[in-house]
């Protein structure tokens, strides 16, 4: 028997830091996934009809990574994690759909880590001409001409 | 691999079996490609297109010679196929993707208008295939050999698959199920309940519409909660295609576009 769960517009459906065991596919409406950063609520992503959360908390057995609300009027099908196998049983296609967004997120992940690399190159490369060019630089004595 | 795609409009046909000798309806294939090409259409063929299983070189050498050139045609105006495999043709998989005439999928979630729509084949709820695939295996052999000898022959076999099915489903209790599925598929004349339990399941990840071929049972059922389930059947006598515009999934004969 599926499970489903109503939320309101901006309801908060898993709080960051908190337990769960569930993960959510979003049957209508939208989520927002929020992230607590510094003190400030940082949206990294809006989820739309058909995609899912709360898959890491399922697989993991660990506190929240991120908060997600509720973008509008939103219907979601819960799935405990004795029932992700029995889903994933009678709709194989979901693990495949799941492995897929993972693979996309790891590849996601690391093009960012190159991204910050390359520019953790550069500002290191650009720091050390300017050092360079402070070292290099030697003021003339008060009171020496060049000629 | 894709899986996710946006088409607003889409025409889904599946079972058409080129090669196969007992389908000899591949004139009408030839005919529903040009009407999609010409009207713009992108096409979808949802499994058992090219029958690698159970085939005669000749005949497939004949069957594809029409269709070649219309797809060669779909690709000069643009117009993508997609191809999502059966298990007749699920070999081809390897090859179909680099030969880079289509466009190749297990499945795809379509976004149309407002609304998700799945297309697959549906082979993978068959409790013979997955369940039991030597016997699946072996049957498919020996239809394979009566096909040589006489398409009667091979119909036999078939309706020896559908018992043994039938004799499957039984042992596992889903006769005795009168649920949902079982009621809903009696809507459709000899579709399975695992198939529109499969379906059931599938739409409850938000889709409004689930396309299966594979069964060769043409036909259409509202499910439990909304969404609907569509069947394209067979490329026999009078096939069926599903037409997608802006989202509305509409079964329509083949022979409506002959008209």
């Amino acid at each position: 028997m599926s499970v489903v769960e109503r939320y309101a517009d901006g309801e908060v459906i898993v709080r960051q830091g908190e337990m769960g065991r569930e993960m959510y596919v979003i049957q209508h409406g939208a989520a927002e996934v929020v992230k607590s950063f510094n003190g400030r609520a940082v949206v990294l992503a809006t989820l739309e009809r058909g995609s899912f959360f709360g898959e890491m908390s399922l697989l993991e057995s660990l506190p929240r990574a991120a908060t997600v609300r509720a973008k509008g009027d939103t219907q979601l099908l819960v799935i405990e994690p004795g029932g992700l196998l029995l889903k994933i049983r009678r709709d194989p296609t979901f693990a495949f759909e799941m492995l897929q967004h993972m693979s996309r997120r790891i590849r996601d992940l690391d093009e960012q880590l190159m991204h910050l690399l390359n520019e953790t190159e550069r500002v290191e490369s650009d720091t050390e001409v300017r050092i360079s060019g402070v070292v290099k630089y030697r003021p003339e004595p008060a009171g020496e001409s060049s000629r | 691999m894709i899986t996710a795609i946006r088409e607003e409009r889409l025409l889904v046909v599946s079972d058409i079996h080129l090669g196969n000798p007992l389908y000899r309806r591949r004139h009408r294939f030839v005919d529903f490609l040009r009407f999609a090409r010409q009207n713009g259409y992108p096409v979808c063929i949802n499994g058992d297109g090219v029958d690698i299983v159970q085939n005669s070189i000749a005949r497939l050498r004949h069957d594809l010679r029409g269709c070649n050139r219309e797809f060669a045609q779909f690709a000069a105006r643009g117009l993508p196929i997609y191809y999502t495999v059966g298990n007749h043709d699920i070999v081809l998989e390897q090859f179909l993707d680099d030969w880079g005439v289509v466009r190749v999928a297990p499945f795809l979630n379509v976004d149309s208008g407002e609304r998700r729509i799945r297309i697959e084949h549906g082979h993978i709820y068959d409790e013979m295939f997955v369940k039991y695939p030597r016997t699946y295996d072996v049957i498919t052999v020996l239809g394979s050999a009566m096909l040589r000898v006489s398409p009667a022959l091979f119909r036999a076999t078939s309706i020896l698959n559908t018992a043994l099915v039938a004799l499957g489903e039984w042992r596992h209790g889903s006769h005795r199920a009168a649920d949902d599925a079982a009621r809903l598929a009696e809507v459709i004349p000899g579709e399975r309940p695992v198939t529109i339990r499969a379906a059931q399941e599938i739409a409850e990840r938000g889709f409004d519409a689930v396309i299966f071929g594979h069964t060769h049972r043409a036909g259409q059922v509202e499910l439990s909660g909304g969404a609907w389930y569509y069947n394209t059947g067979v490329w026999e006598s009078d096939p069926y295609y599903a037409e997608i515009d802006d989202g509305r999934v509409t079964l329509r004969s083949v022979s409506s576009i002959a008209a």
